[in-house]
């Protein structure tokens, strides 16, 4: 579209893209660096968006307008050397659309995100057994990406700060208000185009582009909800060991028995008397049933993160869950006023502040620290 | 439309009440037979190793409860330490969890069953005291707790 005096460059699917990108990422990166564990869930829909982000921009990068077409800025090498030898000498080449150093920066961004999208989802169903692929991802694999998942979370980070830096170098060169363009999707135009315009911008298809978002989403969101069905790998439901509600958990509620490997379970039961400072005895029938039981269900029986950080124990400590070296480090923000709460009463008091910890999956959604009462 | 009325069959009322009560009533009583039987068993124990012993004592069994003794777990040194000087309030373990009260006023089925008794006698003993109590002053504690 083109008006006396002015050109839109930014059709409104591109600045609602870029826009709710913004808010998506930004929300994805807050709640991971700086909100408390059980925003999971905002941080997964943010995660989600993002997916459908991008797969609208693809599908916008063919059907969209001129300036939102992929072809359109796809740059040779040479004219992105020339843009970047303009920026050195502080004359930039006027474009525009995306100018080439941008387009570089698109590139990149849009394969940082969808590697970090991906790799969101192999974690999420490897490490944490939720979403579409927990029913055929290990831990092992899911725990594997995360350092993976993180490089590309602090690469977007720097990025984010390289376009804005970029965004607000080129519009001083240029005198071009890019971010008023970025709302209102309208650059000024002095008499004639810039040299390296377009001369016939080509419209949006947006029916097509709709047709071709719903090819990819439909089919796409159709396999995840099949995979969806699937049982998560190595999460047991045992059968309730009565014995142990009652035994057990008449001093204290009882722990899940992956929390703690073979061995510890093993040497716990079999020194009853002396149980951290109690006499805790049974009759041997009583403790070959709930033995046999915490040995059928012990860490090593589970693919489940808590069962597979719990296994890794405290060499001194090697039966107290609450020594082991992840559970000191995912507390040690927490004040000991909190584990005093009148709802909690002890660090060993699992259940009280993770509603599914009798389930053994403690997920970071059902994290709800009690709040003290009166 | 034509409402369909349903004349509903009526048990007998006041039998049903008076039989619902009686059940109760017996159930109520079916607990002290049990902890008679266990005082009881409690007191022949007590007499076979002292023939002096003359019967047991809610007074004492209070003043053992509310006592600090030593040679247990320095974390607990009294009954009261996990049960509160309150029988009749809810106590709390060292892990944190609930204990009903040991009153037998708010809690009936406490001394009722043998085995549990004797389970519990062992371990709370040895965690306050460091061993088993005496048969007097398991009888002692059991008098002084069916009293409040």
């Amino acid at each position: 579209m083109i008006r006396a005096g002015r050109i839109q460059v930014w059709d409104l699917p591109v600045r609602l893209f870029h826009w709710l990108l913004v808010a998506s990422v930004s929300t994805a990166l807050t709640t991971e660096l700086a909100a408390p564990e059980s925003w999971m869930g905002v941080h997964i829909a943010a995660g989600t968006v993002v997916v459908l982000l991008l797969v609208f921009r693809l599908v916008w990068g063919v059907f969209g307008g001129e300036y939102s077409r992929i072809a359109s800025f796809l740059y040779s090498p040479r004219r992105t050397f020339a843009h970047l030898r303009g920026l050195a000498l502080r004359r930039p080449p006027h474009y525009l659309g995306h100018n080439p150093t941008g387009a570089v920066m698109i590139f990149a961004l849009m394969a940082v995100l969808t590697g970090l999208v991906a790799t969101g989802l192999i974690e999420l169903g490897g490490e944490e057994k939720q979403g579409p692929l927990a029913g055929i991802l290990s831990y092992a694999l899911g725990n594997g990406v995360k350092p993976v998942h993180k490089v590309l979370a602090y690469a977007v980070i720097g990025m984010i700060l390289f376009h804005v830096a970029g965004v607000l170098v080129e519009g001083a060169l240029t005198r071009a208000p890019l971010i008023r363009a970025m709302f209102t999707g309208w650059k000024p135009v002095d008499g004639d185009l810039p040299p390296e315009s377009i001369e016939v911008p080509r419209a949006a298809s947006p029916k097509a582009a709709a047709l071709w978002f719903a090819a990819i989403v439909l089919p796409g969101l159709a396999v995840l909800a099949l995979l969806w069905q699937l049982p998560p790998t190595g999460v047991l439901h045992p059968l309730r060991e009565p014995l142990l509600d009652s035994e057990c958990g008449a001093c204290h509620r009882p722990f899940h028995p992956s929390l703690l490997p073979r061995a510890s379970w093993a040497a716990l039961m079999a020194n009853l008397s002396d149980h951290f400072g109690e006499d805790a005895s049974l009759p041997p029938d009583e403790v070959k049933r709930i033995g046999d039981y915490l040995q059928t269900y012990a860490a090593e029986a589970w693919d489940t993160e808590a069962a597979h950080r719990f296994s890794v124990v405290s060499p001194d400590q090697p039966l107290r869950i609450t020594e082991t070296p992840y559970w000191r480090r995912k507390h040690a923000h927490i004040d000991p006023a909190v584990f005093a709460r009148k709802e909690i009463g002890a660090k060993s008091n699992c259940g009280a502040c993770h509603g599914d910890a009798a389930t053994g999956r403690f997920d970071d959604q059902a994290i709800r620290i009690p709040i003290q009462n009166p | 439309m034509k409402r369909v009325v349903t004349h509903s069959f009526h048990l007998p009322r006041l039998p049903l009440l008076v039989a619902g009560i009686a059940l109760l009533a017996t159930g109520v009583a079916a607990a002290a037979p049990q902890r008679d039987a266990i005082l009881a068993a409690l007191a022949a124990e007590a007499k076979a190793a002292d023939s002096a012993f003359a019967g047991f004592s809610a007074e004492r069994g209070g003043a053992f409860w509310n006592a600090d003794h030593t040679g247990g777990n320095a974390e607990t040194p009294s009954c009261t330490s996990c049960h509160t000087r309150d029988p009749t309030a809810e106590g709390k373990t060292r892990a944190g969890k609930s204990i009903a009260p040991m009153a037998v006023s708010k809690t009936p089925d406490r001394f009722t069953d043998a085995e549990k008794v004797t389970k519990w006698f062992n371990r709370s003993c040895k965690n306050v005291l460091g061993r088993v109590c005496t048969p007097t002053e398991e009888g002692d504690i059991i008098m002084y707790l069916s009293g409040k």
